[in-house]
């Protein structure tokens, strides 16, 4: 009844919520068109994104079909017809009384998707330590793998299965990864790292082969580095390990696909 | 749906100091968040991304859950009768509470639709122990939320543990609560009134199939935005605890057998996150807390939180409203901690 003494005014509750889920679904729909969405979830589970755009529309289109075909929607429109108490108990449990702060918080990811530049994970995300073990458990056929052929984490998945971290000693490797370092590690060492991603960036996980190269000194960490190079094990951060000797650094920007996916 | 509950019970919830009040919160911990990094001498700008990549993420994994929720949330809303169902259950206490377990399967509701849902069949004269099962396990027995677990935890102990727990601790309390106490005792005179009412339901039908359809898209757009609320704000805090707090002093809490289910339940209810998208908030704390804590805090998290509480008050006499807070939160605290030791955490 109240809806109706307003019944000229215009319902901008509405408007702003077909505008949000608008939002949504276009943020959506962008991420997936400019690949951005590789930096916050697992490729697999790209489709939810698919989904996720496509619902956002739909909703959008209703709440706006709803916004003009009654411009200040009356909650309980259904039952104009009949206007005995029961109704004011029965009618309003289909709707939610969405005001602005709801609304304010359901602008939030789209403030901070508008506002931060998109950035996949990096060296500033590492929160506490670089992890030498494997993520996940392998298939069978990631060990047949050409050593030149195998990233971080499969170079790891190698080493926790060898029975000495010698067993690869002289074995060459081609591998891209960001620098991590800590103070502890010697003199010209650092962790190659990528962070792994079985669902979505919660649980992003940082693993990395250690390094050994004066000449990378130079180098900041965070910095996308591909070594090529050969394994030799030797002492680093207080263990015997298969360490990475580079013969070739480079300097390469983030790749495209930054995360290992286990 | 909140609408089916009683206005007192409605007004509590809806009262704009609780969003104010998280969002308060939201606030002080981005303050938090700029002053660690400033004392830090990390660079504000670098912080304030990860933050952003690691929330917008869970955020993104999550929402299209959040929507088919919200989606089938209003088409049951529009189109199913809950009473029908009730035809097909068993007669004696336990079939009946076992099958209020499993209710949730036919009638995916989350557990922000379930209490209006449970409401209504009390009011159709179910057995209290079956209506409480059904209350308490129908937020995961969905499959919306079996889907979000596997995407998140593939097929393994977080899954089963997720399943048998929630159906052993609801068809626990169910029958607890239902035997030790009558109806009148246990329910508050609003639900336990027999709803003749039926001239509604007539009139409900008379509109055209494509606009009860139309109705349930808006009923599911104003879902999304009420229920949003909770997985944003929930997003939110799980990224400022991985991005803020370091790891290792979280180790000492996410490792104790006992201390980290008991952590990890507690921001369950806190948090109040829809049950079709806590997996993704729990995955933010695989790697530091022990198993038994995530999963009970994806098997408590859907039958209690801060915002069900609110709504069982509308249902429930008080006390009762406490032991379904209380029961479940021992018997999910006990579940998580034998898990604990049986993997040796």
């Amino acid at each position: 009844m109240k809806a109706k003494a307003e019944g000229a005014s215009v319902d901008w509750i509405a408007w702003a919520k077909s505008l949000i889920l608008f939002g949504m679904g276009i943020y959506l729909a962008l991420l997936i068109l400019t690949g951005k969405l590789d930096n916050y979830i697992n490729q697999r589970f790209a489709w939810l994104a698919y989904v996720g755009a496509a619902i956002f529309v739909l909703l959008a289109l209703v709440n706006l079909y709803g916004s003009l075909r009654s411009p200040a929607r009356d909650h309980d429109h259904h039952h104009d017809h009949d206007h005995d108490h029961h109704h004011d108990h029965h009618n309003d449990h289909h709707h939610y009384h969405i005001g602005w702060d709801i609304l304010l918080i359901a602008a939030f990811p789209l403030l901070l998707a508008l506002l931060i530049p998109s950035r996949a994970l990096g060296v500033e995300a590492v929160n506490g330590g670089v992890s030498l073990s494997p993520v996940g458990v392998a298939v069978e056929g990631a060990f047949r793998r050409d050593p030149l052929d195998r990233n971080i984490l499969d170079w790891l998945r190698e080493f926790d299965r060898a029975a000495t971290p010698a067993a690869f000693n002289g074995v060459p490797v081609d591998v891209i990864g960001f620098v991590y370092r800590e103070p502890r590690f010697p003199a010209g060492g650092f962790m190659l790292s990528r962070f792994t991603l079985s669902c979505c960036v919660a649980d992003a996980f940082p693993i990395g082969m250690p390094v050994i190269a004066e000449e990378a000194d130079a180098i900041e960490a965070g910095a996308w580095l591909r070594l090529r190079g050969k394994i030799e094990a030797s002492e680093f951060d207080g263990a015997f390990l298969p360490v990475v000797y580079p013969s070739a650094i480079d300097l390469v920007g983030e790749p495209e696909q930054p995360y290992l996916y286990p | 749906m909140r609408g089916d509950l009683p206005l007192e019970a409605r007004g509590l919830f809806s009262k704009p100091f609780k969003t104010l009040g998280i969002a308060l919160a939201l606030v002080c911990g981005l303050a938090a968040l700029v002053y660690q990094a400033l004392g830090a001498g990390l660079d504000y700008a670098l912080v304030l991304s990860v933050f952003a990549t690691r929330f917008l993420g869970i955020f993104i994994e999550a929402v299209p859950f959040l929507l088919l929720g919200s989606l089938t949330s209003g088409l049951i809303e529009v189109f199913v009768k809950s009473e029908d169902i009730l035809r097909f259950l068993p007669r004696n206490r336990l079939g009946a509470t076992l099958g209020g377990a499993f209710l949730g399967l036919v009638f995916p509701v989350c557990e922000c639709g379930v209490v209006p849902v449970a409401r209504r069949l009390f009011s159709k004269g179910t057995p209290v122990s079956m209506g409480i099962a059904f209350l308490l396990a129908a937020p995961f027995m969905n499959p919306i939320v079996f889907a979000s677990t596997f995407i998140a935890f593939g097929f393994g102990p977080v899954l089963i543990g997720r399943f048998i727990i929630t159906v052993i601790v609801a068809v626990t309390v169910g029958l607890v609560i239902g035997s030790l106490a009558q109806p009148q005792a246990v329910l508050k005179p609003l639900a336990l009134r027999r709803d003749d009412e039926t001239h509604h339901h007539h009139h409900e039908s008379t509109p055209s199939a494509r606009a009860r359809l139309f109705n349930s898209l808006q009923i599911a757009s104003d879902e999304f935005f009420e229920m949003g609320r909770f997985l944003i704000l929930g997003s939110a805090l799980a990224a400022l605890m991985q991005t803020l707090v370091a790891q290792d002093s979280l180790l000492a809490l996410g490792t104790g057998s006992v201390l980290s289910v008991l952590f990890m339940q507690a921001l369950a209810y806190i948090l109040s996150v829809c049950s079709t998208v806590d997996s993704f908030l729990a995955l933010a704390f695989v790697n530091t807390f022990t198993t038994g804590a995530i999963i009970s805090f994806l098997s408590f998290g859907p039958m209690v939180d801060i915002k069900s509480t609110l709504m069982f008050t509308g249902v429930f006499r008080r006390r009762i409203v406490l032991y379904l807070v209380l029961l479940p939160f021992v018997m999910n605290l006990l579940a998580g901690s034998l898990i604990n030791l049986a993997l040796g955490h």
